[in-house]
């Protein structure tokens, strides 16, 4: 191992906050930080100097930060397919298992980054993917990005910065304490494999999108 | 129906519990945070409370434990509507004197039985 602040220097492992223990966090020489890798329905929060990474096809990922609390974190969702609702006349789009699951992803992240000190109003939003990366499927990434933009308006938070359509997955890197992402457009031939884990995550977001337990203290 | 106050810090959450809840028919107020929801609470009369727990200014436990103390609030069911899924967090909740204790992301039919259960 290199000696402590020459360059490339590994520098030690900073710990995962509670909850966070489990996902893959590896040393990436190019860019000298730790790095977490999410997986599509994950996230991660941190406090630390260090990279978090993913792929995305047509799933999104929101990167927030509280700049001035050094406190940041990513995303990394897509909606579950509205059913046809048996609900009855009440029943309105702004309450469909789509928005409201769409809204527990981004509340989980916000609500993770205000336990570490973050204020709402100081929130910094960059916004990345739902690209449309299969012809053969309806335009998912589009329903993911329409979503997303409509959240951060009725919540009243401002976009820092964007890139999302387009028909290309994206790898991308963000450097919570710079606040500063890295997007590489990846090629088409990747597409299949990507496309196939959206799925696979589409399908398991099934039972587990539409609700949690109740428990009444009797 | 009831006169139920929603607290929540999430616009998005508040709007969808409150288009929720009017659509069976309840009369809606929302707070954005537990301090607004107390002054609320203080001029206004409910026959229910549900609000969600990580909110800025003052968070759901303790607006629960200030109901709680309050003679007008002693006997209202008071629902917790959360992410948080940890049995500890839960324990908290119900040391604080809520009634109940739903997870996020919610499931509108659900939400409108656990509030016609309290209610009865």
């Amino acid at each position: 191992m290199a000696a402590i602040g020459a360059p490339g220097a590994r520098s030690a492992q900073p710990p995962a906050l509670r909850g966070f223990e489990h996902l893959q966090r590896f040393w990436e020489p190019d860019t000298e930080r730790w790095t977490t890798k999410i997986l599509p329905g994950e996230y991660y929060v941190t406090c630390h100097d260090e990279a978090i990474t993913t792929v995305l096809g047509s799933c999104v990922s929101a990167c927030v930060r509280d700049p001035l609390r050094g406190v940041g974190g990513m995303n990394h969702f897509m909606l579950p397919a509205d059913a046809a609702s048996p609900r009855g006349p009440w029943v309105d789009p702004a309450v469909g298992l789509a928005t409201r699951y769409g809204s527990y992803a981004m509340e989980s992240l916000i609500n993770d980054l205000m336990k570490l000190g973050a204020a709402r109003q100081r929130l910094e939003f960059k916004l990345f993917g739902g690209g449309r990366v299969l012809t053969s499927m309806t335009d998912v990434g589009a329903r993911n990005i329409d979503f997303i933009h409509s959240f951060i308006e009725i919540e009243g938070y401002k976009i820092a910065a964007q890139d999302v359509g387009g028909t290309q997955p994206r790898k991308i890197v963000y450097f919570p304490a710079a606040g500063r992402v890295k997007v590489r457009r990846l090629r088409a031939i990747e597409n299949r494999s990507i496309a196939d884990r959206e799925q696979i995550y589409l399908e398991s977001l099934g039972k587990q999108a539409d609700g949690g337990e109740v428990e009444l203290f009797a | 129906m009831a006169r139920i106050l929603a607290v929540d810090d999430s616009a998005a959450m508040r709007q969808m519990v409150g288009i929720t809840l009017t659509g069976a028919g309840h009369e809606v107020y929302q707070a954005a945070d537990g301090r607004e929801a107390l002054q609320i609470a203080e001029r206004e009369r409910f026959d229910l409370v549900i609000t969600d727990v990580n909110m800025p200014v003052m968070d759901g436990l303790t607006l629960v434990r200030h109901l709680r103390n309050m003679p007008s609030y002693r006997g209202v069911p008071l629902l917790v509507l959360t992410t948080e899924a940890t049995t500890e967090k839960k324990l908290e909740g119900k040391a604080a004197g809520a009634t109940g204790w739903l997870v996020k992301p919610f499931n509108p039919d659900r939400l409108l039985a656990t509030v016609a259960k309290v209610l009865s």
